[in-house]
């Protein structure tokens, strides 16, 4: 993640150099090939609220965490985010009703809905027995991908989690 | 020891604040609206809210539940003299039928400090302290007397703050809740949440003479340990927002149009020969869709059924679906005659 992230940075910087706009095809190249490497890096990030998402390109995958599904027990209604519909991080864009409790649902990153899982508004039960691959919520394309920068990795969210801060 | 000390001097030490509000409003929107309104505008951390507030006769759904399963939506208008009104609440849960001898209790608190159980366990205790009635949480969190429900539980998190709400049987009309719960046999197919139907019990039984006043007094006086209440009428402390809100949870877009996405199914004659089995798909509470299964032979001309599209659900449509295969019936025996 960190050499990923050095690449991408170091990509900006050339990218705004004066000399290297000049001759703008070869770095347009420079940047189109990091791009295509930066979807091998797709990892889980996480928000301090248990949300996830997994980005890939500019589509970003959202779940909620295995602490929160544990947390929240059995879910028994999911009400998703309606395609194309914009939000923006941190807003609530849905909810999850279990063991008679309505939890609102809460987007990590800014953007469009483009997808939501319907196997899980017809079976919210796939939120409990698979919230990372059958039980993920929606795909939201990204609009301000800087955001990123501010969420967990895998390793900082589960130090997160010890430290009772949650 | 001396560490000791100093630690605890270094902790932040900031008692929690807390305020008994009592609502002067008997209407079951305004209500739900001012508790919405303290749910999105208050903070909670340091200041914990119990608000306590009783409603003239309605049925109460979940966020997500279908008024049609739930409530006898019919009748709900001839219940009672000025009718049972039918409310779609924020949180989730089940339905519930309440009149003047019900109290319902909402807890404020931050969403750390949301707890359930601790909450029900105060409503157990005032009653016991004062009564001697010994009243039991189980594990669906609901309040029982021996096998029988005299509350159920709901709430509501957001990122910040949570509620929740809970309804006691005081002294409610029983002939009326059987009736306003009563459960249609109706086909429907559904994902929404669904109520676990108990049997039901007045405190009153137990506690002969006890009234919402006696009771909301020591629930108040348990969580506050004083009796310093604050009466508020939420038509005086009504914002426009607020206002807002009450409008849009009395509209039939908030109540019905909310219901999640259901099929229902009727079999029923056109004739001595036909009997026609028809499948309504409601969407937003409108109707998506009219399907025919089996028409024993009866031709029916295709868009027959546009005009009933995008209309409002209601269970009379199936007279409207009846009507209009009736005339498609005579218009093919017509047909044959020519």
């Amino acid at each position: 993640m960190v050499i990923h992230r050095l690449i991408t940075r170091a990509a900006r910087v050339v990218h705004k150099s004066a000399a290297f706009n000049k001759t703008s095809c070869l770095n347009t190249q420079i940047v189109r090939l990091i791009s295509i490497g930066r979807c091998n890096f797709a990892e889980r990030l996480y928000t301090n609220k248990h949300e996830w998402v997994e980005v890939d390109g500019k589509i970003g995958i959202v779940g909620i965490s295995d602490y929160a599904q544990s947390a929240l027990g059995d879910v028994v209604y999911a009400q998703l985010p309606d395609v194309d519909k914009t939000f923006t991080q941190n807003d609530e864009c849905g909810a999850l009703e279990s063991v008679k409790a309505a939890s609102e649902l809460f987007t990590p990153v800014s953007g469009k809905v483009v997808a939501k899982n319907n196997d899980v508004e017809d079976t919210p039960s796939l939120i409990n027995s698979s919230c990372y691959d059958k039980g993920w919520l929606f795909k939201i394309e990204l609009n301000k991908e800087t955001e990123l920068k501010e969420l967990m990795n895998e390793t900082q969210y589960k130090e997160f989690l010890k430290s009772n801060e949650h | 020891m001396h560490r000791t000390f100093r630690f605890l001097s270094q902790a932040p030490v900031q008692a929690i604040k807390k305020t008994v509000l009592i609502s002067q409003s008997h209407d079951i929107y305004t209500n739900l609206a001012y508790e919405d309104w303290l749910y999105t505008h208050q903070e909670f951390e340091n200041h914990n809210v119990l608000m306590l507030w009783s409603n003239d006769p309605c049925v109460v759904i979940g966020r997500y539940q279908n008024p049609w399963l739930e409530a006898n939506v019919p009748e709900l208008p001839q219940i009672t003299q000025n009718g049972v009104l039918l409310a779609r609440r924020k949180s989730g849960g089940g339905a519930v039928y309440q009149d003047r001898g019900n109290l319902n209790l909402t807890f404020f608190t931050s969403k750390k400090q949301y707890h359930r159980k601790h909450n029900l366990e105060l409503i157990a205790r005032a009653v016991h302290k004062n009564y001697g009635v010994k009243i039991t949480v189980n594990d669906r969190d609901d309040l029982v007397i021996g096998d029988s429900k005299v509350s159920g539980t709901a709430a509501k998190l957001g990122r910040l703050n949570a509620y929740h709400h809970c309804t006691l049987l005081v002294h409610a009309n029983k002939t009326n809740l059987s009736r306003a719960l009563h459960k249609q046999r109706w086909n429907i197919q559904t994902n929404a949440t669904q109520s676990t139907r108990s049997k039901v019990l007045n405190l009153s039984n137990e506690i002969p003479g006890i009234t919402i006043n006696d009771l909301l007094w020591m629930i108040g006086y348990e969580y506050l340990n004083t009796n310093d209440f604050q009466y508020i009428n939420p038509e005086d402390n009504f914002s426009a927002n607020v206002f807002a809100c009450r409008d849009e949870l009395r509209s039939w877009d908030w109540c019905y149009g909310n219901t999640p996405k259901f099929t229902i199914n009727k079999s029923f004659p056109i004739d001595c020969k036909i009997n026609c089995d028809v499948t309504i798909t409601v969407e937003n509470g409108r109707i998506a869709s009219v399907d025919l299964g089996n028409t024993a032979g009866l031709v029916v001309k295709e868009g027959i059924f546009d005009n009933l599209k995008n209309c409002q659900f209601d269970i009379n449509v199936f007279d409207s679906v009846a009507n209009l295969l009736f005339d498609a019936k005579e218009l093919v025996a017509k047909s044959k005659q020519v």
